[in-house]
């Protein structure tokens, strides 16, 4: 029982990162966007990337981990790198195709739109990096034993998947300061509730767009990583992960990011503890079964405020 | 006088092909309060959201002082120094009283300390209340939040969308009070109002607009009365009534 609420929170922790990206697109720019899975993969990749890169110019075959972690300094640098490029991307798209489809204002078209570019995202990877799974690190990790196994089953945890725990926490602790205390952050939200306001108050709504884009994008790069670090990478990593972020920003209520936080959160513990009452191969289905009941009960989500 | 704001046959609308102002000129001269009056369906909120950069134009010029602001993107406007108040949703409801304020002074990188402090002596209940969120607020201190947000990057020109509606009798005088005292310090008012007596009364000059066109310019004392035109554009519901 312990092992799975730990089980569950490691990948909810994932899952709130990606869902903060959705929920902050969708409250600013009104539509569900569908291709944010394929910025986990794609950050989780060019990561992947950057850290063959830093291998290759030290001359090293495999990362020298930083004890008990099974990877080194590289990966994080990697991550430095993998995360504004991913934003590179989102921004990107944005200006061929979101921007001009946004003039028209009809946010089924952007949606659709979105399912398009996530299709032409996830191929474009398939073709550059291939289908087979590739891994960070290949260095097995010891679990380290939380609560004995006579304590309800016990608890064991891996280094790596403390590590996301806590840069999990760290970055929504980071990005909560951001939106309360800077401008900038206000500014984001000031135009999240109400666009026309945040113009005649002289906010570049543009800047604000783009801004959001960023934010989300690196989010999204930094779930896929450590969706990467904790599991493998697949071509499929954002894709599979898609429905558990809509999932976690529902049940979080559109456009409130502590919402994504607990939504995720609740969303990685229902689909870990489901396993023993409906087995492994229906897991996935939780988030379907959260967003059918969440719709049922209560459309708004649990933290969502009324739109202006 | 300087003109503050100079329209000149503005044709603007939100559909392509579907214009709503008809070749509207303006002439605001500085320091004055200009009333807007007019029919429902006459264009008079669309006058000042196109002025805002809100609506589009389509032809016509728009001169803020000497300089042309047409094309203007609506953010930068309000560097340019023209405020704008909507009619609704004209506070960011989940934000404090206090952000509202500092938001825009920190955008426009204004000297915080010195603004808020004109800004809340002008508006005591808000310094009260500067920790409340906006949606905490009732319908007249929202509506003098929405002023004090307009009023706080200084503006040159401030235009309102109905200040007065939604609010009880009480509250529209203390509102109209307020929009007094701004003028007074040397701001120029745009006034869109339904409340047609009540905007004449504090207005020096007024314009009636039908069908996105002035039909009527003059002072707004003349223009309050006039019988003729007391019957056919400020109607019964603005008679008498302040």
């Amino acid at each position: 029982m312990l092992q799975l609420l730990a089980d569950g929170l490691i990948i909810g922790s994932v899952i709130a990162l990606g869902a903060i990206g959705v929920t902050l697109t969708y409250a600013l720019l009104r539509f569900a966007n569908f291709g944010h899975g394929e910025f986990l993969t794609w950050g989780a990749y060019l990561a992947l990337s950057a850290l063959g890169g830093f291998l290759a110019m030290t001359g090293a075959t495999s990362m020298s981990p930083i004890e008990p972690f099974s990877f080194g300094w590289p990966l994080l640098a990697a991550l430095g790198i993998a995360a504004p490029l991913t934003a590179l991307i989102a921004l990107t798209l944005d200006w061929l195709l979101f921007a001009r489809l946004r003039r028209h204002g009809n946010a089924i078209v952007l949606v659709i739109a979105s399912f398009g570019a996530a299709l032409a995202l996830r191929n474009l990877l398939q073709f550059f990096y291939g289908a087979i799974p590739e891994y960070y690190s290949r260095e097995i990790q010891i679990a380290i034993r939380f609560v004995p196994r006579d304590v309800m089953g016990g608890m064991r945890i891996t280094p790596d998947q403390l590590f996301v725990l806590a840069l999990a926490i760290v970055t929504v602790c980071v990005l909560h300061l951001f939106l309360t205390r800077t401008t900038l952050g206000k500014a984001m939200r000031a135009t999240a509730m109400n666009p026309l306001l945040a113009r005649v108050t002289g906010i570049d709504v543009e800047a604000v767009i783009r801004l959001t884009w960023i934010v989300g994008a690196m989010l999204g790069a930094v779930a896929g990583i450590f969706a990467g670090l904790t599991t493998q990478l697949r071509p499929q990593l954002g894709f599979d992960l898609l429905l558990p972020l809509f999932a976690a920003a529902i049940l979080g209520g559109i456009g409130s990011v502590w919402g994504a936080v607990i939504g995720g959160l609740i969303v990685g513990l229902a689909e870990s503890l489901a396993v023993p009452l409906v087995g492994a191969e229906y897991r996935a289905a939780m988030a379907f079964a959260v967003i059918i009941v969440i719709l049922l009960v209560k459309p708004s989500g649990l933290f969502a405020k009324p739109r202006q | 006088m300087t003109a503050a704001l100079t329209v000149t046959a503005l044709e603007a609308g939100y559909e392509p092909g579907l214009p709503i102002l008809r070749g509207a000129s303006l002439n605001v001269r500085t320091g004055d309060i200009v009333a807007i009056l007019g029919p429902n369906g006459a264009g008079k909120s669309t006058l000042i959201k196109a002025i805002a950069g809100l609506v589009p134009i389509t032809a016509g010029r728009v001169h803020l002082g000497a300089q042309d602001i047409t094309a203007t993107p609506a953010h930068l406007m309000v560097r340019q120094g023209l405020g704008f108040v909507p009619q609704t949703e004209n506070v960011f409801a989940d934000l404090s009283v206090a952000d509202n304020l500092d938001l825009a002074v920190a955008i426009l990188k204004l000297a915080k300390k010195t603004r808020l402090a004109e800004i809340y002596a002008l508006f005591p209940d808000l310094a009260r209340q500067r920790r409340l969120m906006a949606g905490q607020l009732s319908g007249g201190q929202r509506q003098m939040l929405a002023v004090a947000r307009a009023l706080v990057v200084s503006p040159r020109v401030l235009m309102l969308d109905e200040p007065s509606a939604g609010l009880s009798p009480r509250l529209v005088a203390l509102v109209f009070e307020k929009l007094v005292a701004i003028k007074r310090s040397g701001v120029t008012i745009i006034l869109v109002e339904q409340n047609a007596r009540a905007a004449l009364a504090i207005a020096d000059q007024a314009v009636i607009l039908v069908e996105g066109k002035e039909r009527l310019v003059g002072k707004a004392r003349d223009l309050a009365d006039d019988p003729q035109v007391a019957a056919l554009y400020l109607g019964q519901a603005g008679g008498g009534r302040h």
